[in-house]
C-alpha cells in the first residue's frame, strides 16, 4: 500500500505579531491519499491558506510533522524542499503570477526547463499540456493578451508541467466570474479524472460541493462536523 | 550561471525596457567617467615615459638635481662626453645646448624661437627627421645648416635650402652680444618636447656658440646617452655616475619614477577621487534600479520560490540582471570614453608649454582591465542589497499579503 501523498501530523502555525502570536493553524492532522480531489473551506481567517502552504512546503510548520509521500519534510533544507515542490508539487494561484514577459507556452516551459528538461521535451510536453487546458491556439500570446479564465488554465497547464502527484489550488476562481469559475473547477475535475490528487482552497460552497471530500475549517482546526 | 539564468534575467530587464535602457545609459556615463579617469591617472606617465624613449635615449646626465631653469651648465662638456662615450656601457653621447633666439619673418613681425645646439656626429638624434636633410658634422660651404618644425617652417614660408638669419638671445634673458648669423634650412624634424605653438630649430654646438656668442665647446646643458645594448640603462648610469660623482646621471625610468612621486601624483589623487566618486554613484544607480525592480516583483518571486525555483536561482537572477546591467553598459562606456578623453584632451593642450606628443589620457591595456574589474564588481556589490531581499523573503507570507492587498 502506497504511503499518502501528503499526511500533516498534529501541525500548529503560529505567527509571530506585535500584539501576541496569532495561531493560524492549530494541532491539526490530516491524511490525503493518493488520488483525492479535496476542497477545504472555511470563513476568512480560519487558516486555510496557512494549512495549503503547510501541505504545498512553502511554509513550516511551528511544531508538529509534515510526511510527503511518507518521508518527513521538516528538516530539509531550501534547496531540497524547492526540489520536492519543483518535481512533486503544482500550485495554482488566485492571482495567476503569470510572468507577463513570457508567453503562455513559455510560462508553461519555465518548471520544466528548471527541472532540467531536455528542449524538445519540453515542447513537446507543453503542446501537450496547452491542449489539454484548451489553449493550443494562444500558445505565444502573452498574459496581458489572455482573459482571466485563459490565464487560470495557463497556470493550471504551468503547474501540471512537471507532472506533479500533488495539484495544489489556493482560492483558484477567486479572481474569476461565476461562469469561468465553474470552467475552472470542471479543468480540476479533469485533472484528478486522470490520475492527479488535487486540493483546493476556497470560501465558496459551491466550488466545495463538487468535491468528493470537504474539509471545513474553523478556527486553524478541521471542524469534523461540517467536513465529509 | 547557466544559460537559462542569463536568458531569464534578460527577459526581466526587457520586462521595463524604459528602466533597462535607463539604467545602462546611466552606467555607460559612469563607465566613461571611470574609463577617462583610469586612463588620467597614468596617462601624463606612459606618455612621458614615450616621449623620453622616443629618440633612442635612454639615459639623460646634468649637471645638478634642478629643474632646467635652474640648471648650471656642465664644464668641460667636451671631455666629459669623451670620457662618457669611453664607457663599455654606452653606445652614444649627445651634447645639447639650449637656448633662444629671434627671427624677422616675411611680414616684418619678429618671432622668438627655441634654439637647440646638439653634436652632429651620433647616429641618434633628439629629433625625428620629417623632410630634407639632417645636420651632417660639417658644411661644404655657404650658410651653416639648420633644422626647423613645421610650424617655423610654416610662419617664415621656409623650404628645404631656404636661409634665415637668427639673432641668439642665449643667456637667459640678457641680449647676446654675438652678431646675427645666417643659416641655410637643410630640413624639417619633430622635436618630441615641442609644444603645439612652439617654434624651434637645432643647429650643430659650433653653430649653436656662433649664434649666442658662446665659446661652442666649452659647456652643456645636458647629455643624452643611449646605453649600449645588452648592458642597459642602469648599467650606464652606475658607470656614470662611478666615472664622473660631480654629475647628475638618471635613466628614463628613474626620470619617470620621480615624476610620478612628485609633479604627477596630483592627477593620480584627482583620478582616484574622482573614480571613487564615479563608482559610487554607479553602485548607487544600479541598487536603486534592482531594489525597486524587486520590490515591484516580490509576488511573482513568491510565486516561482512555490513552483520550485531555488533561493539560490532567484539570488542569481538578480545578480545576473545587475552584470548584464553593467556588462552592456560598461560595453559602451568604452567608445563613450574614449570621445569623451580626445575631447578633454583638446581642452588640456590648450595649456601653455605643453607637448604635443605628451597625452593625459594614454591607454594601456591594464585600465581596460582595470575598468572591467571595477565595474563588475560595482555590479556585484550594487546587486547586494537586492539581492539580500530576494533571498530573504518569505514565500508563504508574500503570497498571503498579495492575497490581502
Amino acid at each position: 500500500m502506497s504511503p499518502p501523498v501528503v499526511e500533516a501530523r498534529g501541525v500548529t502555525r503560529t505567527f509571530p505579531m506585535p500584539a501576541g502570536p496569532v495561531v493560524a493553524v492549530r494541532d491539526l492532522s490530516v491524511t490525503i491519499a493518493a488520488g483525492e480531489f479535496v476542497s477545504i473551506c472555511g470563513p476568512s481567517g480560519c487558516g486555510k491558506s496557512t494549512l495549503l502552504h503547510i501541505l504545498g512546503c512553502v511554509d513550516a510548520p511551528s511544531s508538529g510533522a509534515l510526511l510527503v509521500d511518507g518521508r518527513d519534510v521538516s528538516t530539509l533544507g531550501d534547496a531540497e524542499r524547492s526540489a520536492l515542490r519543483l518535481s512533486k508539487i503544482g500550485f495554482v494561484f488566485q492571482r495567476f503570477f503569470l510572468l507577463p514577459m513570457l508567453t503562455a507556452a513559455e510560462n508553461v516551459e519555465l518548471p520544466q526547463a528548471e527541472a532540467g528538461v531536455t528542449r524538445g521535451e519540453r515542447r513537446r510536453r507543453t503542446s501537450a499540456l496547452l491542449d489539454y487546458v484548451g489553449l493550443a491556439h494562444r500558445a505565444h500570446h502573452r498574459p496581458s493578451q489572455l482573459s482571466g479564465g485563459e490565464a487560470q488554465r495557463v497556470a493550471i497547464a504551468r503547474a501540471l508541467a512537471n507532472r506533479p502527484r500533488l495539484l495544489l489550488a489556493d482560492e483558484p476562481t477567486g479572481e474569476l466570474d461565476q461562469a469561468t469559475g465553474q470552467q475552472i473547477v470542471g479543468l480540476f475535475e479533469r485533472v484528478h479524472a486522470d490520475g492527479t490528487t488535487v486540493v483546493v482552497v476556497t470560501h465558496d460552497p459551491a466550488i466545495a460541493a463538487r468535491t468528493p471530500r470537504m474539509l471545513s475549517m474553523r478556527d486553524g482546526r478541521i471542524d469534523d462536523g461540517a467536513s465529509r | 550561471m547557466s544559460a537559462k539564468v542569463w536568458a531569464f534575467a534578460l527577459r526581466s530587464l526587457a520586462r521595463q525596457p524604459g528602466r533597462a535602457i535607463l539604467g545602462i545609459l546611466g552606467v555607460a556615463a559612469v563607465g566613461a567617467l571611470l574609463f577617462d579617469m583610469l586612463l588620467l591617472s597614468r596617462g601624463l606617465l606612459v606618455s612621458f615615459r614615450a616621449l623620453l624613449d622616443s629618440a633612442g635615449f635612454d639615459v639623460r646626465v646634468m649637471a645638478a638635481d634642478a629643474p632646467a631653469f635652474a640648471r648650471p651648465r656642465i664644464a668641460d662638456a667636451e671631455t666629459a662626453a669623451a670620457a662618457i662615450r669611453a664607457l663599455p656601457e654606452v653606445e652614444e653621447v649627445v651634447s645639447l645646448r639650449l637656448g633662444n633666439a629671434t627671427v624677422t619673418g616675411p611680414d616684418g613681425g619678429k618671432h622668438d624661437i627655441f634654439l637647440i645646439g646638439a653634436d652632429a656626429e651620433t647616429r641618434r638624434r633628439p629629433w625625428i627627421l620629417l623632410e630634407g636633410r639632417d645636420l651632417g658634422p660639417s658644411d661644404t660651404g655657404g650658410p651653416p645648416a639648420l633644422i626647423v618644425n613645421r610650424r617655423l617652417a610654416t610662419a617664415l614660408r621656409l623650404r628645404p635650402g631656404s636661409e634665415l638669419t637668427l639673432r641668439g638671445d642665449c643667456t637667459r634673458g640678457a641680449a647676446s652680444a654675438a652678431p646675427p648669423v645666417r643659416f641655410r634650412v637643410a630640413g624639417f624634424a619633430a622635436f618630441p618636447f615641442d609644444d603645439p605653438k612652439a617654434m624651434t630649430a637645432a643647429a650643430r654646438l659650433v653653430d649653436f656658440g656662433r649664434t649666442c656668442g658662446l665659446d661652442e665647446r666649452s659647456d652643456a646643458d645636458l647629455f643624452l646617452v643611449a646605453s649600449r645594448e645588452g648592458r642597459g640603462p642602469e648599467a650606464a648610469v652606475r658607470s656614470i655616475r662611478a666615472l664622473r660623482s660631480d654629475l647628475h646621471a638618471f635613466s628614463n625610468e628613474e626620470i619617470v619614477a620621480r615624476f610620478q612621486q612628485v609633479g604627477f601624483s596630483y592627477f593620480r589623487q584627482i583620478s582616484a577621487v574622482l573614480s571613487s566618486i564615479t563608482l559610487f554613484f554607479g553602485f548607487l544607480l544600479i541598487t536603486v534600479l534592482l531594489t525597486v525592480s524587486v520590490n515591484q516583483r516580490f509576488a511573482e518571486i513568491a510565486a516561482l520560490r512555490a513552483l520550485g525555483f531555488t533561493r539560490r536561482r532567484v539570488v542569481l537572477d538578480v545578480l545576473a540582471q545587475a552584470v548584464l546591467l553593467v556588462g552592456v553598459g560598461g560595453v559602451l562606456s568604452l567608445p563613450l570614453g574614449v570621445v569623451l578623453a580626445r575631447w578633454l584632451e583638446s581642452i588640456l593642450h590648450a595649456m601653455p608649454e605643453i607637448p604635443a606628443a605628451m597625452h593625459f589620457f594614454a591607454f594601456e591595456p591594464r585600465a581596460l582591465a582595470t575598468h572591467a574589474l571595477l565595474l563588475a564588481l560595482t555590479a556585484v556589490l550594487a546587486a547586494l542589497y537586492p539581492m539580500r531581499l530576494v533571498s530573504r523573503l518569505p514565500i508563504a507570507a508574500t503570497l498571503r499579503s498579495e492575497m490581502v492587498t
